[in-house]
């Protein structure tokens, strides 16, 4: 077992991605990190050294509460951001956006999709123009000029709608945003993010804001992008459980720091960090009804969200139930616990003995296919 | 319990209103309950004879997707739907412990509505950020309830004011703060205060929970819990997360299209689903736990309610429809196979082992409205793609 340096960035860590036997690395965050100044005084550490690997044709899963970081963590993949630190390589040459020209060839390969369909499209123009401009746009981008006089076909513009199963395509193309349902509108959102035929999606809660009973429709539709389209995709969630399904790997954020990572059935099942235990413990669990919430209502619920990040040591130490001093004066590194997992923690002997002491057996029910 | 709950949802439209068994009657009995949105394009159906009972100190769930008219019903219920809403039809009987007698409430004037509302059925709404007024703090809003509805000095409702807040395990320094400076769970927090300032006993809580992170959502649930065993209110949750209310109802109401499909407890909810709408919404939500199920969800969307379908309005969607659907009698009735006689369903088949057809809507989807876009979405799954989708990668 090696423990790295408190100092040491989490990159040399080398830990194996559960999404690399997938397909090759499209898109790496390199110790990337984003600090938002408040004032003169007060500086937000939004992102904090995080690393990862986007494969094609893979699903990686970043799971945190809201205000964690994972949608900044998006946005800096887009471009949208600045990073304060790190770097970001696509395709193995890190990413220029300097220009004009190169901004819009690089949102060709990376593409993003928002989590609420109402506001995302613009609710004065048709489903047909919302993906006529980002076929003409990117398409003329590869071709290296923009065309003023040619219009993408409506047969392009319905094969896209095709794609995401929104048929009989004809009859979507002069619809308005209102006439949809949330569903279509984020079928339209998916379809416009396919138009530039990105290699990488990033996906911010893709489906958080829909109904359940479409919500795995659209996970599932999505998963079909991925594999008919080779992409990579970052799915950002809040659900773990959803992750647990629909990702390779799962990488849990809390506090602008990947706290842990690994592959989503080993990770949902056997949590190492005390927060992604946390996490887990708090899903509903309908198989134990009603028990845990009941036997859970006698603790104190002001502890966790009255409690404010730790200004030192460990940002999830004031709501730990393993923290000791170490952990309020020191932060934690991420640690390689297998040569797929890792989580950042002092306390891993006492808060996942089982994880440490190899990785534990996995209840055979189909497990995460590679 | 159970047994003695008296008539219920199941007795349906002939349920005598005006029992004389007071102790175990329910605190609210909806009855035949219909509300229709007046619009250019027709009328909407949003809630259809709709029956459900709730009991003191009870937990009853109203699940369904959004659109089902799960709060249009609930609203309806204490006369807080406005125009084009229109009541179509039904009634509200509030049985409270401090009422002599049941109050019908679609019959009150206004005076007796304000009296009954808050006092008596409190509601805590969703988006809490829009639900409290951003210029006042914390304490005025509290006080404002309490004035409005508590005849006490300035002195008690301020220490009120106090306890309210220790009730939901906010600080009571908080009492100077405005909502922007609160989190998103004790600013749903406050709302739990504000609805239990008057010490109501029914308390509709509409979607709660839906804003919020996992962790934050558990302990606000668990509060709920607790404070309910405490004080002794009777919950209508409505959400559209079902497996939140298999942990945390009594019973659950599953409502669809505007009408209730199924209504039992959350273990009958959970094992013997007996409508297939039921059972498509239980695959339709990953587990964290246990064995990696293959989730199927549920193809289509709902109908267009300004023309229902005829018959079952789950019909188009579901795997087990036969032609029989079309004219099959919506009452709920008995699910033959449990040996609850309060599991009851809409559904007069029993579920079988496997689908019927396996590509649900390749019959004519919804009545043909020309722009209706869920018509257009269920003919797409008639196009040939395979509805059921497999997320297991």
């Amino acid at each position: 077992m090696s423990i790295a340096d408190s100092g040491d960035q989490s990159v040399s860590l080398d830990i194996a991605s559960a999404a690399a036997g997938r397909g090759p690395l499209a898109m790496e965050a390199i110790s990337i990190s984003k600090d938002f100044r408040l004032s003169r005084s007060q500086t937000l550490h939004a992102v904090r050294e995080v690393s990862f690997g986007l494969y094609r044709g893979a699903v990686v899963a970043l799971v945190g509460e809201s205000g964690s970081g994972k949608s900044t963590v998006a946005r800096l993949l887009a471009g949208q951001e600045p990073l304060t630190a790190g770097s970001i390589m696509l395709d193995g040459a890190p990413i220029d956006i300097s220009t004009h020209g190169a901004f819009r060839r690089y949102k060709s390969a990376v593409q993003l999709v928002f989590q609420d369909p109402f506001s995302s499209l613009n609710p004065v123009h048709t489903v047909g123009y919302h993906l006529e401009r980002p076929l003409r746009l990117h398409q003329a981008s590869e071709k290296g000029r923009l065309e003023r006089t040619g219009r993408p076909g409506k047969k392009e513009i319905t094969a896209l709608l095709k794609q995401v199963r929104l048929t009989p395509a004809e009859q979507f193309l002069p619809k308005y945003p209102y006439e949809l349902s949330g569903g279509q509108r984020q079928r339209v959102s998916f379809a416009r993010a396919l138009a530039a035929r990105p290699s990488v999606l990033l996906a911010d809660e893709p489906v958080s804001m829909l109904d359940v009973s479409i919500r795995l429709e659209m996970l599932g539709l999505l998963d079909d992008l991925r594999r008919d389209f080779q992409l990579a995709l970052l799915y950002i969630t809040h659900d773990i459980a959803s992750a647990r399904y629909f990702a390779d790997e799962v990488l849990v954020m809390y506090a602008g720091q990947i706290v842990e990572r690994g592959p989503a059935e080993q990770l949902t099942q056997h949590p190492a960090h005390p927060y992604t235990q946390l996490l887990v413990a708090s899903a509903p669990d309908p198989d134990n009804l009603g028990s845990t919430l009941r036997a859970g209502a006698k603790r104190d619920a002001r502890a966790p969200e009255g409690a404010n990040l730790a200004a030192t040591g460990c940002p999830f130490s004031p709501r730990c139930p393993f923290a000791d001093d170490r952990c309020r004066e020191e932060s934690p590194a991420l640690r390689r616990v297998s040569p797929t997992r890792a989580a950042a923690c002092w306390r891993l002997e006492i808060a996942a003995p089982e994880v440490l002491a190899g990785t534990p057996s996995l209840p055979d029910h189909g497990g995460v296919g590679t | 319990m159970s047994a003695a709950r008296g008539d219920r949802a199941a007795g349906l439209g002939d349920a005598p209103l005006s029992t004389g068994q007071s102790a175990m009657e329910p605190v609210l009995a909806i009855r035949d309950f219909s509300v229709v949105y007046r619009t250019k394009g027709g009328d909407v159906r949003a809630v259809d004879q709709v029956n459900l009972d709730l009991h003191a100190g009870e937990v009853v769930g109203l699940v369904g997707e959004s659109g089902s008219g799960k709060s249009t019903l609930a609203y309806g219920a204490c006369r807080l739907l406005r125009a084009p809403a229109l009541i179509t039809s039904g009634s509200v009987r509030y049985q409270g412990r401090r009422m002599a007698t049941p109050a019908e409430i679609m019959q009150l004037r206004p005076d007796q509505l304000k009296h009954l509302r808050w006092r008596e059925i409190a509601i805590v709404f969703q988006s809490a950020m829009n639900a409290l007024n951003p210029i006042l703090s914390v304490r005025d809003q509290l006080l404002d309830v309490i004035h409005a509805h508590l005849r006490i000095s300035r002195e008690e409702a301020r220490e009120k004011a106090a306890s309210l807040l220790d009730l939901v395990g906010i600080p009571r320094s908080r009492l100077r703060s405005y909502p922007h400076e609160l989190s998103g769970g004790m600013r749903q927090r406050v709302m739990i205060a504000m609805a239990l300032a008057t010490d109501p006993e029914v308390v509709i809580m509409d979607e709660p929970t839906t804003a919020l992170d996992v962790v934050v959502q558990r302990d606000i649930l668990a509060q709920i819990v607790e404070l309910k065993e405490r004080l002794n209110f009777a919950i209508l949750f409505i959400t559209h997360d079902l497996s939140l209310l298999l942990e945390l109802a009594d019973r659950i109401a599953v409502m669809y299209a505007g009408q209730l499909l199924e209504i039992g407890t959350g273990s009958e909810i959970q094992h013997e689903p007996a409508h297939p709408y039921t059972k498509g919404l239980l695959n339709s939500f990953p587990s964290l736990r246990g064995p990696r199920r293959e989730l199927t969800g549920i193809p289509g969307s709902p109908p267009d309610l300004r023309q229902p379908p005829p018959g079952c309005p789950f019909l188009p969607r579901c795997a087990y429809g036969t032609d029989d659907c079309t004219h099959v009698d919506m009452s709920l009735a008995r699910v033959a196979t449990s040996p609850d006689p309060e599991h009851v369903t809409a559904c007069p088949f029993v579920l079988p082992e496997t689908p019927i057809r396996s590509a649900p809507a390749a019959r004519p989807a919804t009545t043909g409205h020309p722009t209706d876009t869920s018509a257009l979405v269920a003919s797409a799954a008639a196009d040939g793609e395979p509805s059921h989708e497999e997320l297991t990668p």
